[in-house]
C-alpha cells in the first residue's frame, strides 16, 4: 500500500477515535437535556475530573482496568450529588439559573483539581498490550486508538440495548417526550432523572479516562472538550442521540483531516459547519423542539 | 415635589462624586472603576436583549469584540484619525455585524437563538485567532496610537493622561447608559416588553414582531460595540480572549443574573458585585475561581432573582412593615 493512502487511513482512525470520545461526552449532555431540560455546562468539568480520578487510581493500584472501572463511577457519584442537592433546588427558576449554577460548579471543580493535583500535565500509562502498533493487512495501526473505538462501540451498544429493549429504557424515552404525563402515570420521574443524570456523567467519565493516556491529564482538558461537545450537541440537535453520534464522527474526521489539509483553519471548519447548519435548521440536524 | 428635589440633589451628588473620583481615590481605583463602568454598559446592552425582549444570547461578546477590533484596526491603519472617529468606526463595525446577523437570528427565539449566538460568537473568536495577519492572533492588536480628544481650533486634550481619559470614557458611557434608558422608556420600548410577554398578542395589535426584535438587536449590539471600543482604547489592546472569548459572553450573563435581569440597572449592580468580588479575592487568595464559583452557586441558591430581587424582597419584608407600624403608632 502506498504511503499516502496509509496516511489517510491513519488520519481516519485518529478522527474516528476522537469522534467516539466526543460522542461519549456529547451523548450524556444531550440525554440530560432531553430528559430534564438542563444545559449542564459542568459536563466537561466532570470529564476532566474523571481523567484526574483515573490518574489517582492508577498511581494507587497500578492497574489501568481498575482505574477504567472506578474513575467514571466515582465521577458519576459527584454528578448525582450535584443533581440531587443543587440542580433540583432551583428547578423552578429555569434555564438561566441552571446555566449559572453549572458554571459555578465547573469553576469549583476546576479550582479543586488545581488544589489537589496542581496545574502541570500528569502522564497516564496504558498497559503494555494496549500501547504500540498492530499490523492488520500490511498496515500499522495504533492499538490504543482502536481500543477506544471498540470500547465506545461496546458502550454504545449497551446504551442502545438499555434504552430500546428494557422497561427502564421505555420509561426514559417516554419521559423525554412528556415528563409530566409519565409522572402522572405513577412513575417516579425525579428518580429516573437522577439515574439518567448519573449515566450521562458516567459516560463523560469513561471518555475522560479514555482520553487521559492520549493527551495526559491537565486542567485545560475541560475547555478543550467542553466547547467541542457543546458544539456537537447543538449541531446534532438537542436531545437527539442519533444527531450527536453522526455529528461527533463528522467533527472527529473534520478535525483530523482538517489539520492535514488546512492546518491553520482546522478549528474554523467545525464552527463554520455549525453556523451553516444552524442558519438553515435552527433546531439542529435532528432536533425536534424549537 | 420634594421627591423631584431629592432626585435633583442625588444627580448633582453623583456627578460631583464622578468628577472628583480620580482626585480622591487615585489612579489605581480610577482604572478599576473604569473597568467596572465598561462592563456595566456592556452588560446593560446585553440585558436590553434578555430582560426587555427575552432574547438570550450566548455570544454577545462578538459585538464587544468587533467594537474593540474596529477601533484598534482603525487607529493602527488610518493616520491622523480623531478619537471620536475611531470610536465611531468601532460602533459602526458592531452595527454592521448586527445588521448582517439580524435577518437570520430574529426568526428564532429561546434555545435556538442562544445556540445560534454561541456558534457565531465562537466563529468570530476562532477567526480572530486564525486570521493572524489582520488581527494579530493570540497577541491581539496592541500599542496603537491614542489620539487626543480635539475639537479643531478650540481644544485638544491629551488622552494618554489616565484622568483625562477617565473623563472622556465616563462621559461616553454615561451618555450611552442614558440613551439606552431613554430607549426603554419610549413607546417602542413598551412594544419591546410586550413582545417579551406575549409576542402573538403584539402581532395581533398590528406591530411587526421580527422587525421589533431586529431594532432592539441592532441597538444592543451597537452599545456593546461602544463598550468594546472604549475598552480597547482604555487598555490600548484588544485580544481574542479579552474581547471575543466565551468568558466575555458569560461575563454579561453572569453580571445580569447576579444583578437581576428584571431591572434596567440590575446588570450595573451585578458588574459592581462581580468586580468587587474579583478585586477582594485576588488580594487575599490565588483561588479566585473557587471563590467565584462558590459565590455563583450561593447566589443562585439563595437569591435566584439577583441582587435587585433581593433588594425588592428586603424592601417588602423588612422596611415596609416597620414603616407601616410607625405610621400606625403615629396615628394612635
Amino acid at each position: 500500500m502506498d504511503p499516502t493512502t496509509a496516511m489517510y487511513i491513519a488520519q481516519g482512525i485518529h478522527g474516528l477515535a476522537y469522534g467516539m470520545i466526543l460522542f461519549l461526552v456529547a451523548s450524556g449532555l444531550t440525554m440530560i437535556f432531553g430528559m430534564m431540560d438542563i444545559l449542564n455546562l459542568a459536563h466537561a468539568a466532570f470529564f476532566m475530573l474523571s481523567a484526574y480520578f483515573c490518574y489517582q487510581f492508577l498511581t494507587m493500584t497500578g492497574n489501568f482496568w481498575a482505574a477504567l472501572l472506578l474513575a467514571p463511577v466515582a465521577t458519576a457519584f459527584f454528578g448525582i450529588l450535584m443533581e440531587r442537592f443543587l440542580l433540583r433546588r432551583i428547578q423552578a427558576f429555569g434555564l438561566m439559573s441552571q446555566l449559572i449554577l453549572t458554571v459555578g460548579v465547573s469553576l469549583v471543580i476546576l479550582a479543586g483539581v488545581k488544589i489537589f493535583w496542581g496545574t502541570e500535565s500528569l502522564p497516564v500509562k496504558v498497559p503494555p498490550f494496549l500501547s504500540g502498533l498492530v499490523m492488520i493487512a500490511g498496515m500499522e495501526y495504533p492499538v490504543y486508538r482502536l481500543f477506544i473505538i471498540a470500547m465506545s462501540l461496546v458502550v454504545l451498544a449497551i446504551m442502545a440495548l438499555l434504552l430500546y429493549k428494557t422497561r427502564l429504557g421505555k420509561i426514559v424515552r417516554a419521559a423525554v417526550s412528556d415528563a409530566g404525563m409519565v409522572n402522572a402515570l405513577g412513575i417516579n420521574v425525579p428518580l429516573v432523572s437522577t439515574f439518567v443524570f448519573g449515566v450521562g456523567i458516567w459516560l463523560a467519565g469513561v471518555a475522560g479516562v479514555a482520553i487521559a493516556p492520549i493527551l495526559m491529564v491537565f486542567p485545560g482538558l475541560e475547555a478543550q472538550m467542553g466547547m467541542d461537545a457543546f458544539v456537537v450537541v447543538i449541531t446534532g440537535g438537542f436531545g437527539s442521540l442519533k444527531g450527536a453520534f453522526i455529528v461527533s464522527l463528522i467533527f472527529g474526521l473534520l478535525s483530523s483531516y482538517g489539520v492535514q489539509f488546512v492546518s491553520a483553519l482546522a478549528p474554523v471548519l467545525m464552527f463554520a459547519f455549525m453556523a451553516i447548519v444552524l442558519a438553515i435548521r435552527p433546531m439542529g440536524l435532528f432536533g425536534e423542539r424549537e | 415635589m420634594r421627591n423631584k428635589k431629592v432626585q435633583g440633589i442625588l444627580w448633582v451628588g453623583l456627578i460631583v462624586i464622578l468628577t472628583l473620583y480620580p482626585k480622591i481615590f487615585g489612579i489605581y481605583y480610577t482604572n478599576l472603576f473604569l473597568t467596572f463602568a465598561i462592563f456595566a454598559i456592556y452588560s446593560v446592552s446585553f440585558n436590553l436583549l434578555l430582560g426587555y425582549t427575552a432574547l438570550f444570547s450566548f455570544g454577545h461578546a462578538m459585538f464587544f469584540g468587533v467594537g474593540g477590533y474596529g477601533t484598534a484596526l482603525a487607529l493602527k491603519h488610518i493616520a491622523g484619525l480623531s478619537l471620536l472617529g475611531a470610536l465611531g468606526i468601532g460602533l459602526l463595525g458592531a452595527i454592521v455585524l448586527a445588521l448582517i446577523l439580524c435577518p437570520i437570528v430574529v426568526r428564532v427565539t429561546g434555545a435556538a437563538f442562544a445556540m445560534l449566538h454561541l456558534a457565531f460568537g465562537q466563529l468570530m473568536y476562532v477567526l480572530a485567532l486564525k486570521l493572524r495577519n489582520i488581527t494579530g492572533g493570540e497577541d491581539g492588536i496592541g500599542g496603537f496610537p491614542i489620539p487626543p480628544f480635539s475639537i479643531p481650533g478650540i481644544i485638544s486634550i491629551n488622552m494618554k493622561d489616565p484622568a483625562n481619559f477617565y473623563y472622556f470614557a465616563i462621559t461616553v458611557l454615561g451618555v450611552s447608559l442614558w440613551i439606552m434608558w431613554f430607549f426603554t422608556k419610549t413607546p417602542f420600548g413598551q412594544i419591546q416588553v410586550g413582545v417579551r410577554d406575549n409576542a402573538m398578542r403584539i402581532e395581533y395589535l398590528g406591530f411587526k414582531v421580527p422587525q421589533t426584535r431586529a431594532v432592539v438587536y441592532v441597538v444592543a449590539g451597537a452599545f456593546a460595540g461602544v463598550a468594546g471600543s472604549i475598552f480597547a482604547l482604555f487598555q490600548n489592546l484588544i485580544s481574542a480572549d479579552g474581547g471575543l472569548g466565551i468568558l466575555v459572553s458569560f461575563g454579561a450573563i453572569i453580571n445580569t443574573l447576579v444583578g437581576g435581569m428584571g431591572s434596567f440597572l440590575g446588570p450595573v449592580w451585578g458588574a459592581a458585585i462581580m468586580q468587587i468580588i474579583q478585586e477582594v479575592t485576588t488580594r487575599y487568595t490565588d483561588r479566585v475561581e473557587l471563590v467565584e464559583g462558590l459565590i455563583l452557586i450561593l447566589i443562585i441558591l439563595f437569591a435566584p432573582m439577583g441582587f435587585v430581587g433581593f433588594l425588592r424582597w428586603a424592601k417588602q419584608n423588612l422596611f415596609t412593615k416597620t414603616a407601616a407600624k410607625a405610621k400606625l403608632e403615629k396615628v394612635s
